[in-house]
């Protein structure tokens, strides 16, 4: 029995979960009827009105996709421990980063579907708009939210075997909200810092996963303005998610296979 | 072939194993030996908290052993070589609710390296086997504590394994379900099946091992063959010769 098709037998169940539980349709319901809503506001028909329909939507399309990626990931491992449904998963010849690895898959490949969907309301309002559509700019943005979607459920899973499921969320969410803040709050302090504190901040910069670096939402809406980014800019964006994918799921493996159950 | 001659299939060196640091440390196995042969059906009997699902985790390879060391086929304990030839009923069977019994089972058959041809023609068989016959579409959300037992009873029969391992073997079954799980076993038993599980049910134990194993405060007390445990009990039931014993150990205690 090859590992990979174990894999998939567990990211089916995690797909399953997500079809037929209905916390999950409400985070894509009332975000595509947002999407929607904005993609037919015609305020006094207002310039820019598509400029703003695309800030939002855009952001919407992230955040939504992030929220129901930490939902998923997050509960995944709490909650076979809790309703011991690991036992009769783990009496089967399955190794446990197998097991890991398939419901890391899973929650990435509910992420991307969700994700895919999103953009097909947001594009479904630019049309309805008339607003201009950066071809190049988008495909970036897309696929910086599939390495944040990686980034997240890997972060998820870390989370979620380090606290309870509650505490994961919570932790998750303030991650989610608050990175952007606390990174410009870096720079402000690192500037004001004497050498020990930025080397405390440069190491918790490197720590914390960087959520913004992964919108080009800006840069959508300002599309005349900017070119793409380039391919190196790419490359390393690409590699830092996969490297903090890799380790956070590293750490998470380590601590699941030294854990009794 | 006399047991000597015979390899275990199961083999427990002086199990060690504890929860806890410091002042909360539980020693909860001090050094268990025993072994299981192929075609035995054997009872492993203990007051709660004795040190059973302990063993029966560590045998699955859930728990790490402090010392000892437990060898399953010949493999250490945990391995993919022995899980694949394992059947195991865990102490509370719970399901994930949003699954039907169907998919449940594909999920295990698939993950023991069952194809769907073979998932197809085995899946309704087992659920006839088990009295849940025309369940298979049906949501686990939807089944009773005994059909959910029933149904680990299923998924612990997929793959046809040679060595049954159940945690408290009737835990949550009716008298009629008990009855049909006794059937069960007694016929998988003539098969050559090794059966070896934990239970409270004395009765139980005493209509189908064919050894019995009885632990306490994570020491072994006695391992007989149910013939000489009976001759041991005199006209005492097995029932009453067990709690004689865990008194007199508790007394020594």
């Amino acid at each position: 029995m090859s590992s990979v098709t174990q894999m998939f037998h567990v990211a089916r169940v995690v797909w399953l979960e997500a079809l037929r539980r209905k916390e999950l349709y409400v985070i894509v319901a009332i975000c595509s009827g947002l999407i929607l809503w904005l993609g037919q506001i015609r305020f006094f028909q207002i310039e820019g009105m598509s400029k703003f329909y695309r800030e939002m939507a855009l952001n919407i399309m992230s955040g939504a996709t992030a929220l129901t990626v930490l939902v998923l990931g997050a509960r995944q491992l709490p909650r076979e421990f809790s309703a011991r449904t690991i036992y009769p998963l783990l009496a089967r010849p399955l190794s446990r980063s197998s097991y890991l690895m398939g419901k890391l898959l899973g929650v990435s490949a509910a992420g991307c579907f969700c994700l895919l969907l999103f953009l097909g309301l947001y594009l479904l309002g630019c049309l309805s708009l008339g607003a201009p559509l950066y071809g190049h700019l988008l495909l970036q943005h897309l696929w910086l939210q599939l390495c944040m979607v990686l980034l997240m459920t890997s972060l998820s899973l870390l989370l979620s075997l380090l606290f309870n499921l509650d505490a994961a969320i919570s932790v998750g969410l303030l991650l989610l909200t608050l990175s952007s803040v606390i990174s410009n709050l870096f720079l402000l302090i690192y500037e004001e810092s004497n050498v020990l504190t930025r080397r405390v901040l440069e190491v918790l910069t490197w720590l914390l996963p960087q959520l913004p670096l992964f919108s080009l939402a800006e840069k959508n809406v300002h599309g005349e303005l900017w070119d793409p980014l380039s391919a190196s800019v790419m490359f390393q964006l690409s590699l830092y998610a996969f490297l903090f994918s890799a380790l956070y799921l590293g750490i998470t493996l380590w601590l699941f296979r030294r854990r009794p159950l | 072939m006399s047991e000597i001659e015979r390899p275990p299939l199961l083999s427990v060196r002086n199990l060690q194993v504890a929860y806890g640091r410091g002042k909360k440390r539980n020693q909860a196995l001090k050094g268990i030996s025993f072994e299981v042969f192929p075609g035995e059906c054997v009872g492993f009997i203990g007051h709660n908290g004795a040190g059973k699902s302990t063993t029966l985790k560590v045998i699955m390879g859930f728990r790490y052993p402090e010392a000892g060391s437990v060898q399953v086929f010949g493999e250490e304990a945990g391995s993919s070589a022995s899980r694949e030839r394992i059947g195991y009923l865990p102490e509370v069977s719970l399901y994930y609710p949003f699954l039907k019994a169907r998919e449940l089972l594909e999920l295990y058959g698939g993950l023991s390296g069952l194809s769907k041809e073979q998932l197809k023609t085995r899946i309704p068989v087992l659920l006839e086997k088990v009295g849940l016959a025309g369940r298979g579409e049906h949501l686990l959300k939807s089944f009773s504590k005994g059909m959910q037992q029933r149904l680990g009873i299923a998924q612990s029969l997929i793959a046809e394994p040679e060595l049954l391992i159940y945690d408290e073997l009737s835990s949550g079954l009716d008298p009629l379900g008990r009855h049909d799980l006794r059937q069960l076993l007694l016929e998988l038993k003539e098969q050559g099946c090794t059966l070896f599980f934990s239970s409270h049910e004395l009765n139980e134990v005493e209509s189908l091992c064919d050894r019995v194993i009885m632990i306490h405060q994570g020491r072994l007390l006695r391992d007989l063959p149910l013939e000489a445990m009976k001759a041991e009990c005199g006209d005492r039931s097995l029932e009453a010769f067990y709690i004689d014993t865990l008194r007199e150990e508790n007394a020594k205690a």
